[in-house]
């Protein structure tokens, strides 16, 4: 199976760890993982921001760069929920549309794909520790993956997962939020630290690295003895 | 006049919608009928039994009784509240469920007693104001909420239901439906037909309430602050 | 009062919201309980989807055929005797409800929960024709005693504690009671009952009008809104021209949805469908009934992108999930209409030039749209009306145009892309320690100034995968 690695522009620049444990994890599963060079941002901030004309040409290149994959994945709900926005943002340039329909309907969230398409529930990974998991906003509520990452973490071996409170809450991340609303979004996640530190937990885990760049940001600058993780890592942790 | 600046307001919604004014809608047939399925083939006793327990959540005091009974469980409910004045609706039920001689004994006890009469116009409101409790017979009651739904009328009058501090509604357990959704159906039906159900349809569930100070929940705000349902096996 | 409250700007709203304390902890305990209230009433449904999906397909069939049931119900009223006014601006239905009020000489309305007639400034209008107004809801009455505007649309005074309500009822009414709850509630029935009794005219708003009745229904817990259609003379209900559903049939399910959605209840304790004036041979309810229906900017919104944001139930589900909300408190939004609908619906009404911060007051995480009874897809239009601001309006920040500019370049040429994603690490060297930056420039320090940044990685994961196929090539 080829598998065309959609990266995002966060972890390609700021955390290339998380791309390198999700090019392993799916090759444990026998695909053959390649990396279109052309991909660049989803374009997210500047739809979000209402720069939608800004966002077409990001979105353009996109859909450029994974035509001729066969499968698509991201290690991020939130930028393969922009994927998945395309043809609607698009609709009134049929021919784009088109194109971006076919990205669609072969574009998956990394562990929404472990589980629905190649129909994994436990990748054999071994964690030893106490976590909490973060199951952010637009993978579970815009993306509708709900059921996948608890799937899978359930079955890493010495993983322990301790509720979050409030879990289904926003960490006040929201992309250009966290300046453009500098003040509402430190309270946001500094509501959201308390949570974390309420857990006793000693690594955060989520599938978003906005999310967790913020609250990682959030948890360091308390001085937080959290680790932060994205879910690729403890998926490909032996 | 009674219908002012119509013409004008309607045709400029039916621009802003791109067509013409509508004159004729077929009836929408929607994709999904949820609300069919609650309580679906219950029994009475089951909805007896579902009305009970939400009783509880709505603090509301619920007792049964037979259509014999019935003033006994009354007079017990009214002594339980000390209330020594009493509102009730008129109307022909009254002589069939033995409630007029009920009221008329309770009368020569030396309660004060009125039921509501239209000939004694505001009197009725200004006694009810006074009244320690009011007592209406359900017109519908709905299993699922709670709720005793009145279709105010000439004998039911609106105020008997609202300002006495003790609200008694007696139920017979024919009109007992698995919740609104039978209600606006019977409603929706008689409108169909062209006969106006109520000036006032009341759907009352309880005593009534307030959360406005704190999220505290206070029973009792500007309605009746305790309710009893009796409900009267008349099947 | 009009749709518009206050005076301060955006930031500075926000500022104080985050500044009160207490008002924060109210706020956040009550989400608390309107959240696990609504999601229990749904779960106890068990298809609370579907019930949602019917909502929904209600709420846009009537809005499709408006035209058809505002007629239908403005036939109804007049055969059941009352008398039906439509106002296209809030200034008509304010002079029409004087024009009454002047008529039957009346000294005292006394008024049950509407939010509209917040949006239209009706009681100004009222006590400019020199009549007393008395708000009856246990919490519009306490923000009328205070001058204060409501912060949220179903429990107004939110944000209020009972040493403050307790001050107001002392200071206002002479109140010597103590702080508890139940005894300031037990104040206000004994005081409002006489408003009642005495009140020349009620006035009401509308939850649903129903078309094929006639009826104006009321949702409440306190029994304020019964009280005020059945002791004064004269009725009097102002309502959205899109509160309307078609039959009854449809006003129990949207009815049902409300009060699961708003507090988690299966039914308020009085729900109540007036038709008209009462009839013949009853003795209290109105004599005389006039509905007023008002647009005030409502029927632009129809026809275009936004038309399901007339959808709303006012449930408030989407301000009780909003985190946003929960942190800044519903003043900061400066609308009457606060929370994730306040900032869909206020622009909308009033104009992008006051409100245009609003759409941005989210971080878009969709618990509104989530929550929403009647699927309306509030962050999307959320989003939209942000590219209506940058690009129809030109009210974004010039320095935020530019960065755009740039990032579509960026973005959208593989070949920046890449020398950027090089770059990075050397460029933001200066402000790193620790792979971490936590006094960033430009854009970056808004964040920084609370949490830190990740250093971009020495090497990027494209370069990384590069030398690896280079090395398996090799290899």
């Amino acid at each position: 199976m080829r598998v065309s690695l959609f990266i995002t522009c966060l972890c390609d620049t700021l955390t290339p760890d998380v791309g390198k444990d999700t090019v392993q994890l799916l090759e444990r599963f026998g695909c053959e993982v390649d990396f279109p060079e052309g991909q660049t941002c989803c374009g997210q901030p500047a739809y979000n921001s209402g720069y939608v004309k800004e966002s077409k040409q990001a979105m353009k290149q996109m859909i450029q760069a994974f035509e001729d994959s066969e499968y698509v994945v991201g290690p991020s709900g939130s930028c393969v929920h922009m994927l998945k926005e395309y043809p609607k943002v698009l609709s009134e340039e049929p021919e784009w549309k088109r194109r971006a329909e076919a990205l669609v309907d072969k574009t998956y969230e990394l562990t929404q794909f472990l589980v629905e398409v190649l129909e994994v529930k436990d990748v054999g990974s071994t964690f030893q520790g106490k976590a909490t998991y973060h199951p952010s906003c637009h993978m579970t509520r815009l993306l509708g993956v709900k059921d996948a990452p608890r799937i899978l973490l359930e079955n890493v071996k010495g993983l322990e997962i301790i509720d979050l409170p409030l879990k289904e809450d926003c960490c006040g991340f929201g992309g250009t939020f966290a300046v453009k609303n500098a003040a509402v979004s430190e309270q946001m996640v500094h509501e959201k630290a308390e949570h974390i530190s309420e857990t006793k937990a000693d690594y955060l885990i989520g599938g978003d690295m906005g999310c967790l760049m913020n609250m990682g940001g959030r948890l360091r600058r308390n001085d937080q003895d959290v680790k932060v993780l994205h879910i690729a890592q403890v998926l490909n942790s032996q | 006049m009674t219908i002012h600046h119509r013409e004008h307001f309607l045709n400029e919604i039916a621009e802003q919608l791109g067509r013409p004014r509508r004159t004729e809608v077929e009836p929408p047939v929607y994709s999904v009928q949820p609300q069919d399925r609650v309580l679906a083939g219950a029994r009475a006793d089951e909805l007896v039994d579902v009305l009970e327990k939400q009783c509880e959540v709505i603090h509301t005091n619920l007792e049964k009784a037979t259509v014999e009974t019935l003033p006994e469980v009354l007079r017990k409910v009214l002594n339980a509240y000390g209330v020594r004045s009493v509102v009730a609706a008129g109307g022909p039920r009254n002589q069939v469920s033995g409630m007029d001689e009920f009221y008329d004994r309770l009368s020569g006890e030396g309660y004060e007693v009125r039921v509501w009469d239209e000939q004694e116009g505001r009197s009725n409101v200004e006694f009810a104001e006074r009244a320690g409790a009011g007592i209406v017979f359900s017109d519908l009651t709905l299993a699922e909420s709670g709720t005793v739904a009145l279709f105010n009328d000439r004998f039911n009058g609106r105020s008997i239901s609202l300002l006495p501090e003790t609200f008694i509604a007696i139920v017979p357990k024919s009109t007992l439906v698995p919740r609104m959704t039978q209600a606006g159906r019977l409603i929706h039906a008689e409108e169909s037909k062209g006969n106006p159900v109520s000036s006032c349809v009341s759907f009352v569930t309880g005593p009534s309430n307030s959360a406005d100070i704190e999220m505290n929940l206070i029973v009792g705000v500007h309605g009746p602050v305790k309710a009893t349902y009796i409900v009267v096996d008349d099947m | 009062m009009s749709i518009k409250i206050g005076k301060k700007t955006y930031a500075e709203r926000i500022q104080d919201g985050i500044d009160n304390a207490f008002m924060r902890q109210a706020v956040s305990s009550a989400q608390g309980r309107f959240r696990s209230g609504r999601l229990k009433a749904a779960e106890d449904l068990g298809d609370w989807e579907e019930w949602r999906t019917l909502g929904e397909e209600i709420r846009h069939h009537t809005m499709e055929n408006l035209d058809y049931y505002l007629y239908q119900l403005s036939e109804q009223v007049e055969k059941r005797g009352g008398t039906v006014f439509f106002a296209k601006t809030a200034e008509e239905a304010n002079q029409y409800v004087q024009k009454i009020a002047r008529e039957k000489e009346a000294k005292k309305v006394v008024k049950s929960k509407s939010m509209v007639t917040e949006e239209i400034g009706l009681n100004e209008a009222l006590e400019e024709s020199g009549c007393e107004v008395v708000e009856s809801d246990l919490g519009e009455w306490i923000l009328q005693l205070d001058e204060d505007p409501p912060s949220h649309i179903v429990t107004p005074a939110l944000h209020k504690n009972k040493e403050q309500i307790r001050e107001t009822f002392a200071e206002k009414k002479g109140y010597t009671g103590s702080d508890q709850p139940e005894e300031l509630a037990a104040f206000a029935r004994e005081q409002l009952r006489q408003d009642f009794l005495s009140a020349d005219i009620g006035v009401t708003g509308c939850n649903f009008a129903v078309a094929e009745s006639g009826a104006v229904t009321l949702v409440t817990n306190e029994g304020n809104a019964r009280m005020v259609t059945s002791l004064p003379d004269t009725q009097i209900s102002v309502m959205g021209m899109e509160r309307i559903v078609p039959t009854w049939e449809d006003l129990e399910v949207v009815v049902s949805l409300l009060t699961r959605a708003a507090v988690g209840q299966k039914l308020t304790s009085y729900i109540t469908a007036l038709t008209g004036t009462k009839l013949e041979g009853e003795v209290d309810g109105p004599e005389e009934f006039h509905l007023v229906i008002v647009d005030n900017g409502r029927s632009k919104i129809l026809g275009t992108e936004f038309q399901s944001a007339l959808h709303c139930i006012r449930c408030a589900a989407c301000i009780n999930a909003c985190p946003v909300y929960r942190h800044v408190g519903g003043h900061s939004y400066g609308s009457i209409y606060p929370g994730p609908i306040g900032a869909v619906l206020t622009p909308l009404l009033d104009g992008y030039e006051d409100h245009k911060d609003l759409p941005y007051a989210s971080t878009l995480c969709a618990a509104c749209t989530e929550a929403c009874p009647v699927k309306i897809p509030l962050h999307e239009h959320l989003i939209r009306h942000r590219e209506i601001i940058v690009e129809r309006e030109q009210m974004g920040s010039k320095a935020e145009a530019v960065m755009m500019k740039g990032y579509a370049k960026w973005a959208s040429t593989s070949a920046a892309y890449k020398l950027s994603t090089k770059m990075a690490h050397t460029a933001l060297k200066p402000w790193t320690e620790d792979d971490y930056i936590s006094n960033g420039p430009g854009p970056l320090k808004g964040w920084t100034a609370s949490r830190d940044f990740p250093a971009p990685a020495r090497q990027s994961f494209r370069n990384w995968y590069k030398q690896r196929e280079k090395r398996r090539n090799d290899g």
